[in-house]
């Protein structure tokens, strides 16, 4: 087990060096703005270009900018600093983090657990009208685009413009200070973020959960006469959600990057977003940083998931 | 959301010609005053008395490009300078033409070879803490040293390159300029290479000559780039609140800021009333209508910018002591390039002119309320405006009707050799717009404008930095018509609002060219070369004809004379700067 | 789970068909396909759908004649007398059924033009991503070696990379002047259809790849090699023809997948050109003005919903048709 981490861990540093080499080379054919030109103020002579240039570090050639990177990076765990203004990105990414990680946190909760409990009573009960009915139900869940449900919901139900005034809306999520008082501005956001995802979950489970239902061993388990729900839950659940879990940690890998869309239509100040508006501002150093970060998550999450894999499923052996 | 506004600057071209705004001891005789303020803040009333005390929170989505005076130059940077910096001259919220000595004790003093200005500082300003002393002529002189290291980057050099011994490039570290001398701790001269006193003069409202303290400064500006950014020390009523060090503890990059009171500001030094105590500002507000929602609902609020549309709608109609217009002082265009063919033919764009619904293209910025239809190109506030017609303008036929005039257009281009009154030729016209509203916006309604008169467009959006400095800016590029242009006043004078834009000389081929439209008639460039040797009344008739001269070539459709609106709370009595277009803390109060 | 030929065992009574032909009696077997059709047909729900996105199809390459025929103006027709002295724009009124959006253009035409962008790009990715995948994936399953190692990275560098800021990211970079890769990708539906595809082939060759990884072992690709046969007549012959079901239902979740890809990108505002009606970009629109116009949120909403949803049903009636184990 060990050689494998340590293998693991090794690949995915060459990976996300590749990750940086790509991401300058994406920059270079950015038609954003020169950042020297955007510090030096209006006609600038070129002697202010070249001096802004110098400080920014873009005068050198795009291998040496690409090594300096890396050596900050790995000697003082520097992120480099914002083109836009001077801001120190670990800071700025660090900041945004806990945002994102309550939205995809809460909205995981959420879709686990519901996705996996209507999965479970659709499976039981199939090919009855309720399990029709939710399968259906779940496609429209996956087939909305989220940040259209998203607007919707505020237009209906968020507190300063909704129709039916109930939970805060856009915006709130940044005034409410403090961990809980931050928890009823995340509801709407939750839900949302959350519907695809259980419905995706619920079939996901739903199906495992059927064919893990005709093994042998669990006609063994029948036979041996213990309760259906035992046999449901502690025969066919723990060998269907395995695979559900594995899930899980992948999408919660990417969504530290990919809740971009909620983020915005909820104005949560998340890694998303930022990385976003980076590019948008030809923000090198941001772009590179969350860039960087993001694919770190998403890299992780694979081994953590590949590990929790080989310790649950004794038949792997690597 | 964002509102960044380019402020113009000066080419080392126009340095070399006099700046007249307040000749020595004479006042300026510029008819049209900065007060085009309309609404419910009426300007007369700003002045007189306000409740004292009290904490005033502004709401916003842009931060401050820097708090260092010495590196600031927008107008999110300039809403805190001004009232925690005191600069040699400012304005006042009346009067966005007359500069008042603030830090200077008097106007300042210009010999007769316009080649020396002294400027006597006024006794009795000190630093906040933790410097706390009294401010002297040398901790001037710095300011302006160190405006000219790379360290920090002061944008606006050109200014005062006349001034001897200023570098010609961005030094390594602070250098000392021999021109600038101290002979005593309240007296400052500076000796010009050439005759350029009155602009130089004129200049120094510029964040620029904020008091700097070298001790306490020089260990921040020898990093690169300089960390006093972090450390500013006030002279003004307010300062951004800061530790025992020194650390501006009061701003979070991207997240707020927290004006607090200048304990060592001394009121009787001051013409500022300074009625507040307290200022909070949010720089990362995500969502502009709500916290415009919240502004005009809540109490003891103010928005940074102009409000969206629908907020807009709501403060004009309904709120009317909530919220004050101020004269942009810029105009917004559509700059039509003369070098490109076939708009490189004036009867072309006399068409093009005449055909444009403006009107809708301002209505896709927010229509009537966020600005007024340009007859020609110098602005409401600027000397010159009403010299040059006024709002109604010279009178050219292609500008007369804002909704655009299908047959005045049909006319000029049969006179440019399409008898069918429409574009019949191949050329496919490069069309550079912002991917972000109100850019966006206005530039589908120009190529709705151009495609009516049978043009081809290509269109394309980039991010909103990129318009100038990658696309619009760069001659090379052959962009036909840039989607997102205007051009803002750095103060109120005729000639830096139309020179930089319109002088053929002022094209600068490899990047960085402000003439857009790359107009280059001998006859403007001729007529501009005289006016600018000229002085007071005469001077601003001249560039008053410069500005008809400019609209008769056509260089560009004008679409908006800029107004920004302020909006606050019922509560607030507002007052709004027009110098730097933002809510003005130094007047505001509360009700 | 199996995704190969259906299994003949399970519904043994619709694999046999019994007719009557005159004085004899024959029992013949139905072929796969035809089981599989018969299935699906029998799908009331994925039949329904199927219909609606013949409909939408129609939609779309009559949008012209639709748009004619209901008299609304031309979706790229600005109208400034449409929208109000702040710029707002007016609802829903005669002669514009779904109301303008912020420049006076018609919704309902755009809406119905919006179609086109939608299917075109999940069509054309849809089919790009199949073509690039399956031959990656077969390569690399099927010669394994450093072939397969040099794909394999390929496609993990790319995984790892955080989907949308990849796409963002060369949606920006592609929206130049001149495009990029030399001018081969013009911004527009050049860009997006690109995108999408660079960010979504891995998973099919990673799909394609596990598949061909475990055919290769079967034994009658054995004893296709034993006989001689060539690398190229067995994929063609055995392997490909296995991939096909597999195939088929990927591509299915593939192309409503795709549609929400492209929303979501033009949502973003990356790649197409603002005048053309994008449902995405249409919604990016609504949002600083849902408040007070709801229109233009909803109908580009919905369109996209409906849309979205019966191309998904579709594919499930596909999938269940093909694996009738986890039918209902």
């Amino acid at each position: 087990m060990g050689p494998y981490i340590i293998r693991r861990i090794l690949y995915m540093i060459v990976v996300l060096l590749f990750v940086i080499a790509i991401t300058f080379l994406i920059f270079f054919i950015l038609p954003t703005a020169d950042p020297a030109a955007l510090r030096a103020g209006r006609s600038p002579t070129p002697e202010t270009l070249k001096a802004i240039r110098e400080q920014l570090g873009l005068n050198h050639s795009l291998p040496e900018q690409f090594w300096l990177y890396v050596k900050g990076l790995v000697l003082h765990f520097d992120f480099g600093n914002s083109f836009i203004n001077d801001q120190d990105v670990r800071g700025l990414i660090f900041d945004r983090l806990p945002n994102t990680l309550f939205l995809i946190t809460g909205a995981a909760i959420l879709w686990f657990t519901f996705g996996v409990l209507i999965g479970t009573i659709s499976a039981v009960k199939t090919g009855t009208f309720l399990d029709r009915a939710t399968m259906t139900t779940a496609l429209v869940a996956i087939s909305a685009p989220v940040y259209w449900l998203g607007l919707v919901a505020l237009y209906l139900f968020a507190s300063d413009i909704g129709r039916f005034p109930i939970l805060p809306g856009n915006g709130a999520y940044q005034d409410a200070h403090g961990f809980f008082a931050k928890i009823p501005t995340l509801i709407l956001p939750w839900i949302v973020l959350a519907s695809a995802f259980a419905a995706i979950y619920a079939r996901l489970t739903r199906s495992n959960l059927i064919e893990v239902m005709s093994e042998d061993y669990v006609r063994t388990a029948r036979a041996k006469g213990l309760t259906e729900r035992r046999v449901v839950i502690r025969h066919g659940l723990r060998a269907a959600i395995t695979p559900v879990v594995t899930i899980l940690g992948l999408d919660l890998g990417i969504l530290v990057g990919g809740a971009i869309l909620t983020e915005s239509v909820f104005g949560i100040p998340g890694v998303g977003r930022l990385a976003y508006d980076a590019i948008q501002r030809g923000d090198l150093a941001t772009i590179q940083g969350t860039t960087l970060f993001l694919a770190f998550a998403v890299v992780f999450m694979n081994l953590l998931v590949d590990i929790l894999y080989a310790f649950l499923d004794p038949r792997v052996r690597y | 959301m964002t509102r960044s506004t380019l402020r113009p600057l000066l080419a080392s071209v126009v340095a070399a010609l006099a700046l007249v705004v307040a000749a020595c001891g004479g006042s300026d005789s510029g008819s049209s005053t900065g007060s085009s303020s309309s609404g419910g803040g009426a300007s007369a009333s700003q002045e007189t008395g306000g409740k004292q005390g009290g904490v005033l929170k502004q709401l916003g989505s842009t931060d401050v490009d820097y708090l260092d005076p010495g590196h600031t130059y927008y107008t999110a940077g300039y809403q805190v300078l001004y009232p925690t910096q005191r600069t040699l001259y400012s304005f006042k919220p009346d009067n966005s033409t007359d500069p008042v000595p603030d830090l200077a004790a008097s106007k300042p003093e210009i010999s007769s070879d316009l080649k020396t200005i002294t400027v006597k500082i006024r006794p009795g300003v000190k630093f906040s803490p933790p410097v706390n002393r009294a401010v002297t002529s040398k901790d001037v002189k710095y300011a302006f040293e160190r405006f000219f290291s790379a360290n920090v980057g002061g944008q606006y050099a050109s200014y005062f390159s006349s001034i001897e011994g200023a570098p010609s490039a961005p030094t390594k570290g602070v250098k000392p300029i021999s021109g600038i001398t101290t002979p005593d701790d309240q007296t400052i001269v500076f000796k010009l290479k050439e005759p350029q006193a009155v602009g130089v003069a004129a200049a120094l409202v510029m964040p620029i000559s904020a008091p700097v303290p070298e001790e306490y400064a020089s260990k921040f500006d020898a990093k690169n780039p300089s960390t006093y950014n972090t450390h500013v020390v006030a002279t003004g009523p307010y300062m951004v609140k800061n530790d025992a060090q020194g650390n501006t503890v009061g701003y979070q990059a991207g997240k707020s800021i927290d004006l607090v009171r200048n304990p060592n500001w001394d009121k009787s030094t001051d013409y500022r009333p300074a009625y507040l105590d307290e200022i909070q500002m949010t720089t990362n507000e995500s969502d502009a209508s709500i916290a415009a929602q919240q502004v005009l609902t809540g109490s003891h609020l103010a928005l940074d910018t102009n409000p969206p549309a629908a907020q807009l709608k709501d403060a004009v109609t309904t709120k009317k002591g909530q919220f004050v217009q101020l004269p942009g002082g810029g105009y917004r265009y559509f700059p039509l390039n003369t070098t490109i063919k076939p708009l490189d033919n004036i009867n072309v764009r006399k068409a093009i002119i005449a055909a444009f619904d403006r009107d809708a293209a301002l209505k896709a910025r927010g229509g009537k309320f966020t600005g007024d239809i340009p007859t020609h190109f110098l602005p409401p506030g600027i000397p010159g405006f009403e010299e040059a017609g006024g709002m109604a303008g010279p009178g050219y036929d292609f500008l007369k009707n804002p909704r655009g005039d299908m047959t005045v257009a049909a006319n000029y281009m049969k006179k440019a050799g399409y008898p069918s009154g429409k574009y019949t030729g191949n050329a496919k016209l490069l069309l550079i717009a912002a991917n972000a509203d109100p850019g966006k916006a206005q530039a589908q309604v120009a190529k709705a404008q151009l495609e009516k008169l049978g043009f081809k467009i290509q269109f394309r959006t980039v991010p909103q930095d990129a318009v100038y400095t990658e696309y619009c800016q760069v001659p090379k590029k052959q962009v036909a018509i840039c989607g997102s242009a205007g051009w803002f006043k750095d103060f109120t004078d005729p000639q830096s609002m139309l020179e930089v834009t319109f002088k053929g000389k002022n094209i600068a081929p490899d990047g960085g060219n402000n003439n857009l439209a790359q107009l280059n008639d001998p006859k403007v460039d001729a007529a501009m070369d005289k006016a600018s040797t000229l002085q007071g009344d005469a001077r601003i008739k001249a560039w008053a004809d410069i500005d008809k001269q400019i609209t008769a070539d056509a260089p560009a459709v004008p679409f908006d004379w800029d107004k920004t609106t302020i909006i606050w709370s019922k509560d607030v009595n507002g007052v709004g700067n027009p110098y730097y277009d933002a809510l003005d803390y130094s007047f505001t109060s509360l009700k | 789970m199996s995704a190969g030929a259906p299994e003949l065992l399970t519904g043994a009574e619709e694999a046999l068909s019994v007719e009557a032909t005159g004085a004899e009696r024959e029992i013949t077997a139905r072929s796969p396909t035809q089981l599989f059709w018969r299935r699906f047909r029998q799908d009331k729900l994925a039949m329904v759908a199927l219909g609606f996105v013949i409909l939408i199809v129609f939609v779309a390459i009559l949008a012209p004649l639709i748009v004619k025929i209901v008299g609304t103006p031309n979706p790229q027709t600005t109208n400034a007398d449409l929208t109000d002295d702040f710029g707002q724009p007016l609802g829903p009124r005669a002669g514009h059924p779904f109301g303008v959006d912020k420049l006076g253009r018609d919704v309902f035409s755009r809406t119905i033009y919006g179609s086109r962008v939608s299917l075109e790009v999940a069509f054309i990715a849809t089919a790009l991503i199949v073509l690039i995948g399956v031959t990656m994936g077969l390569l690399a399953g099927y010669y394994r070696g450093a072939l397969d190692t040099l794909l394999t990275r390929a496609m993990d560098l790319l995984l790892a990379f955080p989907v949308l800021v990849l796409a963002i990211g060369i949606g920006v970079a592609c929206s130049g002047k001149d495009g990029c890769a030399g001018g081969l990708i013009q911004p527009g539906l050049t860009v997006v259809i690109f995108v999408i595809t660079l960010t979504t082939w891995p998973y099919m060759a990673r799909i394609v790849r596990g598949q061909v990884l475990s055919l290769r072992e079967k034994e009658f690709v054995e004893a296709a090699q034993s006989l001689g046969a060539s690398d190229k007549r067995i994929i063609f012959k055995e392997i490909l023809p296995n991939l096909v079901a597999p195939i088929i239902v990927y591509s299915t979740i593939l192309i409503p997948q795709n549609i929400l890809y492209e929303a979501a990108l033009s949502f973003l505002g990356v790649g197409i050109d603002p005048s053309t009606p994008s449902w995405g970009a249409m919604i990016a629109d609504a949002t600083s003005i849902f408040k007070q116009a709801w229109w233009f949120m909803t109908f580009p909403g919905i369109a996209l919903l409906v849309t979205v949803l019966a191309f998904n049903l579709v594919g499930d009636g596909l999938q269940d048709a093909l694996n009738p184990r986890t039918s209902k």
